[in-house]
């Protein structure tokens, strides 16, 4: 049941920002992760700031350059089924179908898929874990099947749970935040937090700040991009393991990698090992079997989630066949 | 007569059966008219609508709300509760605890094996994570939420088990004063079990353990009680409200005349909802205390913690098979965990081992423990699905080792009597082996086979296919059987029965016997029933038990009413009533039917108003048992670089006797396969072992129940019909169970046909099956 706390639903992004300043504020978009959060009592909020009144930062624009820009307040849905973001941003328009259930996707937006919280049990739970304050992270030798093998610095051992931060990586997207100071737009792979910088938080966002659009740069030419997600059911369910993949070719040889890895890290999971084993080279089996065995080599798998080692490897092997050219 | 209601009541130009002279036994039905038909359910736009009220969505005048505290440690002792804020909060009207000893009356927890234990509705050694420990009544749920927040309880938190495989070690907490077994151990035998091991060719052994699955019907259990006076009334989402009531009469010293309860409509119990629960009680003395009436329904995860579940099961089977695929031994070890509390954590485990095959010499040992953790309840099939995850692939696997088909190893071993029941009565019929052929034709197993023999490939994925099949323990119900039918003088009929329709279509399959009987529409039959106030005493819809119970006892009372109708038309057409018949709605001379008499004619109908029908279940068969069987097949893919399963088809040949309603019927057994494909595929409830006991997936999102994505679109039902004249009147055996005791058993068997791979744990998914594939592909 939800606790008590006061609405409002402000006219301008000004005033939003500025609402989101007071104590224990907490922004809402879609809602789809918020209300789970407050009724599962995983955080409290005095004040839910709903954005919805604010339309400027609905909808998918073409830049004059090809890129896109689109806003925080983009359903996941209305980004799956663009048609532009099918043809040219492949991976984004995957994983936005990957996501959750049709009903979750029609109401979870954008933004709030790439800020959302952790699904690890014990966080979601009725146990004071390190990342709310307490002193005991439960899953490092705990029930940790569905944990990181990569990032966890020995100290928060969460899986990132989204499935459009990875294929926004490996498009290189950037992130625009208003604050009350400031607006500033940063790289998506230095907007997300690993555990060691900071165990209670998952972004650089603060308490106001508020993520506005999210803008794709053009796509290098010829470039290939694609996301896969496996889990263990087939909708409504978070990646056991899911991969990005962008790539880009000359001749037949790799010209531009991004590998990034979901359900793998606290963050999404930038596979430098696996991109290295790539560049420059065919997609032989060789190759792409060399590329699988240097994304998992540095994994540091828990009491039982030893299976995401063969999985993410079996993964990468898959998904790297299918972009060859 | 009216001839627009004759319309509107009667099916035109349809027979009806030929009605029995007193003391007579009805004929088995020959060709049926309504019953076997594919008929929408009667109150389908009810449930579909919205205009259906289930008890969930009763509101009386005055309502308060009710809410449960609960321990929030697998094992601790409740010290002090103190709920001085709680009480002076706004809109809280009571709160009872262990601490109030006039509202903690005695609560017993006992199983149908006869265990029993004695508890308090709050007893302060909280045994389980979800145990009660007070409760509150407030003007809104937020206001009884908010006071559970405030009333303050000190714990001694005590050290917990929660591994039922570590219950029985040494060091391991006690739950109980006694230990942590429940009872004895079992032990059955029959023949010689090491001579039938030596005479085997073959002999394997695996151990197989199937994960606690949780009941999680769609509608949350709960009820609303009110007194009137000294008259108390419950609404409850409930399996049998007799069950509830005798339950509430009992713990709050009641008579039985002054409890009423209502379940008319119902969504979902799955077993969980067959045992009372003690919200029911704390609802009821809520209601007392406060003087008004009081809703209690749990919230999701209350019900993932304190409503049932079925055990895990740790089992090892050792099986012996001569060449020619005769069985010469089994050897069946197995553990369960009841829970907290005795709750049948081995409750027919063993059955099939038993029984579903031709096996001279067969032991069986099986272990109940007790586990910090919420009481098992009946989960449909109770030990069933566990035995056929264990049995079902052990067949599978003797049969690759002798080099014979599955499908002829299972026909050479069907017996044609019961070897588990004393005296080895003979089956009434079996259609196990028809079953197994038909659904294999109709499936296509030999070419599958043969195809998947010679090339399992289909890009990245491995193609398999699996058979499984089963018997359940039960197939011709249990308990009395009160039926009451009335034919009013307008010609329409009122249906009254006290058994709940669980969601299976019971309501229809009755109106549909009632039809077949008097020729008359089913939707124009009003039904009244679950309402221990209005209706006669039927036991809980469980066990696959209520066609088969009330079906007949419909069908009797429907007779009785025509008997009556005849005797009063004899009157008026100056004949024997065992010369006339019914047909459209008129009462006819047989050997002269131009002489006919529209029912609403009769006189004496017509100066009663209404003729009253007692019908009741006839007597059943003592020599010989009653018994469904199934084999279901499937086909899956495995992704043989992730170990993701795709399930692409399923087939269930079932027999249940005769088929009442094929829709129903259909949805029963695409309904069982969907649950099973949750057992093998995706549920499991997480218990956190290593630091606090506390269950971790305990929401509908982390306790994964299959989606329609994880369930084929391609299910077929083979209805493999042979009506069981001998079982009862209908000819209807039980159905509701067998539906989902192969499944996840023809799942671990398709998966090693696709990889070679023996998956003796569920739930199996990439998470296992990446791993095994990996070391599958080192091992070569």
């Amino acid at each position: 049941m939800l606790p008590n706390f006061a609405y409002t639903r402000p006219d301008t992004l000004k005033e939003a920002v500025k609402q989101l300043g007071s104590e224990e504020a907490r922004l809402h978009a879609g809602g789809t992760d918020l209300l789970g959060c407050l009724r599962d009592g995983v955080f409290s909020a005095q004040k839910v700031v709903s954005i919805s009144k604010l339309d400027a930062l609905r909808g998918i624009t073409k830049t004059s350059k090809g890129g896109l820009e689109i806003g925080t307040l983009t359903t996941i849905t209305a980004v799956a089924e663009h048609p532009l973001i099918q043809s040219d941003f492949t991976a984004l328009a995957n994983a936005a179908g990957e996501v959750a259930s049709p009903q979750l996707r029609n109401q979870g937006t954008l933004g709030g898929n790439i800020c959302q919280k952790p699904r690890c049990w014990y966080y979601r739970g009725e146990f004071d874990c390190l990342r709310k304050g307490g002193d005991t992270c439960y899953a490092a030798e705990g029930e940790n099947q569905y944990h990181c093998l990569f990032g966890s610095d020995d100290t928060c051992f969460i899986v990132h749970p989204s499935d459009t931060a990875p294929a926004l990586t490996v498009l290189d997207a950037q992130v625009r935040i208003a604050g009350r100071w400031r607006k500033k737009t940063v790289p998506i792979d230095s907007f997300f937090v690993l555990p060691a910088d900071d165990v209670q938080k998952e972004t650089i966002l603060g308490a106001d700040d508020i993520v506005t659009e999210i803008v794709l740069p053009p796509p290098p030419a010829g470039i290939k991009s694609s996301y896969c997600k496996v889990r263990a059911r087939r909708s409504w369910d978070f990646a056991l393991a899911g991969i990005a993949l962008a790539l880009a070719f000359n001749d037949a040889k790799v010209a531009h990698a991004r590998v990034v890895l979901s359900g793998a890290a606290p963050i999404p999971w930038r596979s430098m090992a696996a991109e290295e084993a790539i560049m420059g080279q065919e997609l032989t089996p060789d190759i792409i079997s060399k590329a699988a065995t240097a994304a998992v080599k540095d994994a540091e798998p828990l009491a039982q989630n030893g299976y995401k080692v063969p999985l993410f490897k079996g993964l990468v092997e898959q998904e790297l066949a299918k972009m060859k050219v | 007569m009216d001839t627009k209601k004759e319309e509107l009541y009667f099916v035109h130009n349809t027979p009806v059966p030929e009605t029995p002279a007193p003391g007579q036994k009805p004929e088995p039905w020959q060709q049926t008219q309504m019953v076997g038909q594919r008929r929408a359910r009667v109150d389908g736009y009810e449930r579909v609508s919205g205009t259906a009220a289930y008890p969930s969505d009763v509101i009386l005048p005055k309502m308060l709300y009710a809410a449960i505290l609960r321990c929030p440690h697998p094992h601790a002792t409740v010290k002090k509760v103190d709920t001085s804020a709680a009480v002076k909060m706004p809109g809280v009207h009571a709160v009872i605890s262990g601490m109030t000893p006039a509202t903690n009356p005695v609560w017993n927890y006992r199983t149908w094996e006869g265990h029993l234990k004695k508890s308090k509705l709050f007893d302060p050694h909280c045994r389980f994570e979800g145990d009660t420990v007070a409760a509150v009544a407030a003007e809104t749920p937020y206001q009884a939420q908010d006071a559970l927040r405030n009333i303050d309880v000190t714990y001694d938190v005590l050290p917990y088990v929660s591994d039922y495989r570590k219950a029985l070690d040494t060091g391991t907490p006690n739950i109980h004063a006694e230990g942590n077994q429940v009872g004895q151990p079992q032990t059955q035998e029959r023949g010689d079990v090491a001579q039938g091991f030596a005479e085997a060719d073959v002999v394997l052994e695996e151990t197989y353990y199937t994960a606690c699955e949780i009941h999680t019907p769609l509608e949350l259990h709960g009820c609303l009680a009110n007194w009137d006076g000294d008259r108390l009334t419950v609404w409850e989402s409930t399996q049998g409200v007799y069950a509830v009531q005798a339950t509430i009469a009992e713990v709050l010293e009641l008579p039985l005349s002054k409890v009423r309860v209502i379940g008319h409509y119902m969504g979902g119990g799955f077993g969980s909802k067959g045992d009372t629960s003690k919200y029911s009680i704390i609802a009821a003395l809520l209601a007392q205390k406060t003087g008004r009436p009081v809703k209690l329904f749990l919230t999701r995860e209350e019900t993932y913690l304190a409503t049932g579940n079925r055990p895990s099961s740790h089992m090892t089977l050792k099986a012996g098979v001569k060449k020619d695929g005769r069985l010469t031994a089994m050897e069946f070890t197995a553990i369960g965990a009841s829970g907290a509390y005795p709750a049948g954590g081995t409750s027919l485990l063993d059955w099939l081992i038993k029984d579903l095959y031709t096996c001279p010499n067969v032991r069986t040992h099986t272990t109940d423990v007790y586990i910090n953790a919420g009481p098992a309840r009946p989960f449909r099939a109770p030990g069933h699905p566990q035995c056929a995850w264990a049995l079902e692939q052990m067949m599978d696997a003797l049969a690759e080792a002798i080099a014979m088909d599955p499908i002829k190893l299972r026909l050479q071993n069907i017996p044609d009597f019961s070897q588990a029941r004393p005296g080895n009565p003979p089956y009434t019929t079996t259609g196990y082996k028809q079953c197994l052929e038909e659904g294999a034709t109709q499936f296509g197993w030999q070419q599958l086979r043969k195809k998947y023999a010679a090339n399992k490939k289909d890009g990245n994925w491995l193609r398999g296919v699996g058979v499984a099949g089963s018997s359940w323990f039960l197939g011709n119900g249990f308990g009395p059987a009160t039926i009451i039918l009335k034919l009013y003088a307008d010609g329409s009929v009122n249906l009254n029965m006290g058994a709940s329709d669980i969601g299976t279509g019971t309501k229809t399959i009755m109106a549909m016997v009632v039809a077949e009987e008097l020729g008359i529409k089913p939707e124009a039959i009003q039904i009244e029933h679950a309402d221990t106030g209005t209706t006669q005493f039927a036991s809980v819809s469980g066990g696959s038990k209520t066609v088969p119970t009330e079906a007949p006892a419909v069908r009797d009372a429907a007779i009785t009413v025509k008997r009556r109708l005849l005797e009063m038309a004899a009157e008026d057409l100056k004949s024997k009533p065992t010369d006339l018949s019914l047909k459209n709605g008129k009462v006819f001379i047989k050997n002269n039917p131009s002489k006919a008499m529209p029912i609403t004619a009769v006189a004496k109908l017509k100066q009663h108003h209404v003729i009253v029908g007692v019908g009741n279940r006839g007597p059943r068969p003592t020599d010989k048992t009653v018994i469904p069987f199934a084999a279901q097949f499937c086909e899956v893919a495995v992704n043989a670089h992730t170990g993701e399963v795709q399930i692409l088809r399923f087939l269930g040949a079932h027999d249940s006797g005769r088929v009442m309603n094929r829709l129903t019927y259909d949805n029963q057994v695409f309904g069982g396969i969907t649950m099973g494909i949750g057992l093998a595929t995706t549920e499991k409830r997480v218990l956190d072992h290593n630091h606090t006991g506390k269950m971790v997936n305990r929401s509908w999102h982390e306790y994964k129940l299959p989606t329609s994505m994880d369930v084929p679109a391609d299910m077929q039902s083979v209805p493999i019909e042979i009506p069981d004249d001998v079982a009862n009147t209908t000819g209807a055996k039980g159905l509701g169970e067998p539906v989902t005791i192969p499944t996840a058993a023809v799942v671990a068997n398709a998966i090693y046909n696709a990889t070679g791979i023996r998956v003796t744990e569920t739930p199996v998914n990439a998470v296992q099956l990446s791993q095994l594939l990996a070391q599958h592909r080192k091992e070569g």
